[in-house]
């Protein structure tokens, strides 16, 4: 479908938009996020391109802030899942027998731990901050991509060519971070992008339910003020409510475009396989 | 008998999961760093005096040997002996026992309400499969699961909440109005609405697209076509036929999910103040108050566990193909 592979450029071109807002936010942010002024609930306006909150932080400012933690901790997270579950779905698959029951016992393990609170009470006995958060989402979310990476990897180890390298005797390493991985790669980078999207939907949860750094601006954190501050009743919810909220939703949904198009990309591959 | 065998595994498995959380719950708040005695009493901590960090250390048995300390733990973990919670003054066993059925409450009509309202939307789509829709339906989903569950229940409330009024603001329940019998069921009801719409609205998603998937299967099989030439209207392949096979997805989706279905109910029961576990752990949270967060975990948990439990032991009155598959 040519209208499925469009979808993902044009979330690749939203993806890169909303990084280099991330990345240039000093230079584009008119104030700077954390400074609170006397100016407090001010309706967006000239002053203030999306007013102030409650201490007169300009909002606008936040978010582009904002976009840098999100990010990070998304991309950071989905790297550590992303790598915990390749590495230890290509063992399981790749030597099958005793490293697969335990590792597959392991996966299902992980699989049944109930994920909000575990996320919840391994956070809340940590130090807030970038790294941890990342880490705690990012081993907490390994197991899926764990079981489709062993079942391509079964196939995979089938083929004609890694049977051939084998019998001359390659070492299972070289095979493994050399041949497997580059086949996998399609894969890999399809949940990639569905990881990158929950590790931002996880963190904005977790700093909405005040488990974030308060040295950080994030989306999650804005609404956890929002929300504490109980701006919903006020009319203050219409520039500091819904702004966050949509920039993570965008995000989100730029990431879901990106993996729709890799999905597609999958299919077709598959098809000239077979 | 591997039916038999089977199910022996399953409850294995969700027995060590158990006791993996007790042990875990135990070890946490152990092996990190902070003196225990601040984590038990909150900000208190610097207006105490040597001998009172003493008693509070023999309180809670934290002068014992750990090995001591962990069989003290379960005898008191079984006997509901769970200690208070300094944040809500009140013994943590009486605050998580009025909390549940709140939650259980809402995330059981979530889930019947999401997986009725999904797996009927799905074979409608199915069974009126058109390109154009199609697009409109994967364009929809992508949209509804791309926005923070907790975001669309703010939305909400601020709409037909505050600038509306035609829901209340919070709690499960009018804290003054003295409601009995029928009153008292359409002021719960009145209640549930806004959290159970935010949570169906964010939940029923993957019920559909397991649905309608599932249909698309089951409507191109030769037994349908079958059944339509024998003349049985279409209404009841749909009913008798069609529907009946959808469940069956529907409902492993479920069982995948059941446990995200009951503690995603955290960030929603957060925004609308519902009095249930969720936001018993989120306030728990917020006042570090770490006794509490650790036994809203060890509930959630337990709970979450013994729902799976259920799913995995419903699945074959879902699915009859399983049934009795392994006796001759």
């Amino acid at each position: 479908m040519p209208a499925m592979n469009n979808l993902g450029k044009v979330g690749v071109v939203l993806l890169a938009f909303i990084l280099l807002i991330a990345l240039f936010a000093p230079q584009l942010a008119p104030y700077d996020p954390h400074k609170s002024s006397p100016q407090n609930y001010q309706a967006p306006g000239k002053e203030h391109f999306l007013g102030t909150n409650d201490i007169g932080q300009d909002i606008f400012s936040e978010l582009l802030f904002g976009a840098r933690t999100s990010l990070l901790i998304g991309f950071l997270s989905a790297l550590i899942s992303i790598a915990l579950g390749t590495l230890i779905g290509m063992l399981a698959g790749w030597f099958e027998g005793g490293t697969d029951r335990w590792l597959m016992k392991l996966t299902a393990f992980f699989m049944t731990i109930p994920y909000l609170p575990a996320v919840i009470i391994l956070s809340a006995f940590t130090r807030p901050g970038i790294i941890s958060t990342s880490v705690i989402l990012g081993i907490m979310s390994w197991p899926a991509t764990a079981r489709i990476v062993r079942s391509e990897t079964m196939t995979l180890k089938k083929r004609e060519y890694i049977q051939v390298c084998k019998a001359m005797g390659a070492p299972d390493r070289y095979l493994l971070f050399r041949h497997i991985v580059k086949e996998l790669m399609p894969l890999i980078m399809y949940r990639a992008a569905a990881r990158v999207r929950a590790g931002i939907l996880g963190e904005s949860s977790l700093s909405f339910l005040g488990l974030g750094s308060a040295a950080q601006k994030s989306w999650g954190t804005m609404l956890y003020y929002a929300q504490a501050k109980n701006a919903l009743l006020t009319k203050a919810w219409v520039w500091w409510v819904l702004p966050p909220g949509l920039c993570i939703a965008l995000v989100s949904c730029a990431l879901s475009m990106i993996s729709y198009g890799a999905e597609t990309r999958l299919d077709r591959r598959m098809e000239d396989l077979l | 008998m591997t039916e038999r065998r089977e199910m022996r595994k399953r409850i294995l498995h969700y027995l060590l999961l158990l006791a993996l959380v007790i042990t875990v719950n135990f070890f946490l708040p152990r092996l990190l760093p902070g003196s225990p005695i601040k984590t038990l009493t909150g900000e208190e901590v610097g207006s105490l005096t040597a001998a009172e960090k003493q008693g509070i250390l023999a309180a809670y048995d934290l002068d014992k040997p750990l090995g001591k300390q962990f069989l003290l733990y379960l005898r008191n973990l079984f006997t509901l002996n769970w200690g208070n919670s300094y944040s809500k003054r009140q013994p943590i066993w009486r605050l998580i026992r009025s909390r549940t059925g709140w939650t259980l409450l809402l995330a059981g009509s979530n889930l019947l309400v999401s997986t009725v309202i999904g797996s009927l939307l799905g074979l409608f789509a199915a069974s009126h499969r058109q390109s154009r829709r199609g697009a409109a339906a994967l364009i929809g989903s992508t949209v509804i699961s791309s926005l923070p569950s907790f975001w669309v229940a703010m939305i909400l409330l601020s709409v037909f909440g505050a600038q509306l009024g035609w829901f209340p603001l919070y709690g499960a329940y009018d804290l003054w109005g003295k409601y009995t019998g029928f009153a008292r069921f359409l002021d719960i009801l009145r209640h549930l609405a806004l959290p159970l719409i935010t949570m169906v609205f964010t939940s029923f998603m993957m019920f559909f697209t397991t649905a309608r998937y599932g249909a698309l299967q089951v409507l191109s099989d030769d037994y349908i076509k079958m059944a339509y030439m024998r003349g049985i209207s279409p209404g009841r392949v749909r009913r008798a036929y069609v529907l009946r096979n959808t469940w069956i997805p529907v409902f492993t989706m479920v069982m995948l999910d059941v446990g995200y279905l009951l503690s995603g109910s955290v960030l929603i029961e957060t925004v609308f103040s519902y009095p249930g576990l969720g936001s018993l752990m989120q306030e728990a949270v917020r006042a570090r108050d770490y006794p509490l967060i650790q036994y809203t975990f060890l509930v959630s948990s337990t709970l979450t566990i013994f729902a799976m439990f259920l799913a995995d032991l419903c699945q074959p009155l879902v699915d009859p193909r399983l049934r009795g598959a392994g006796d001759e």
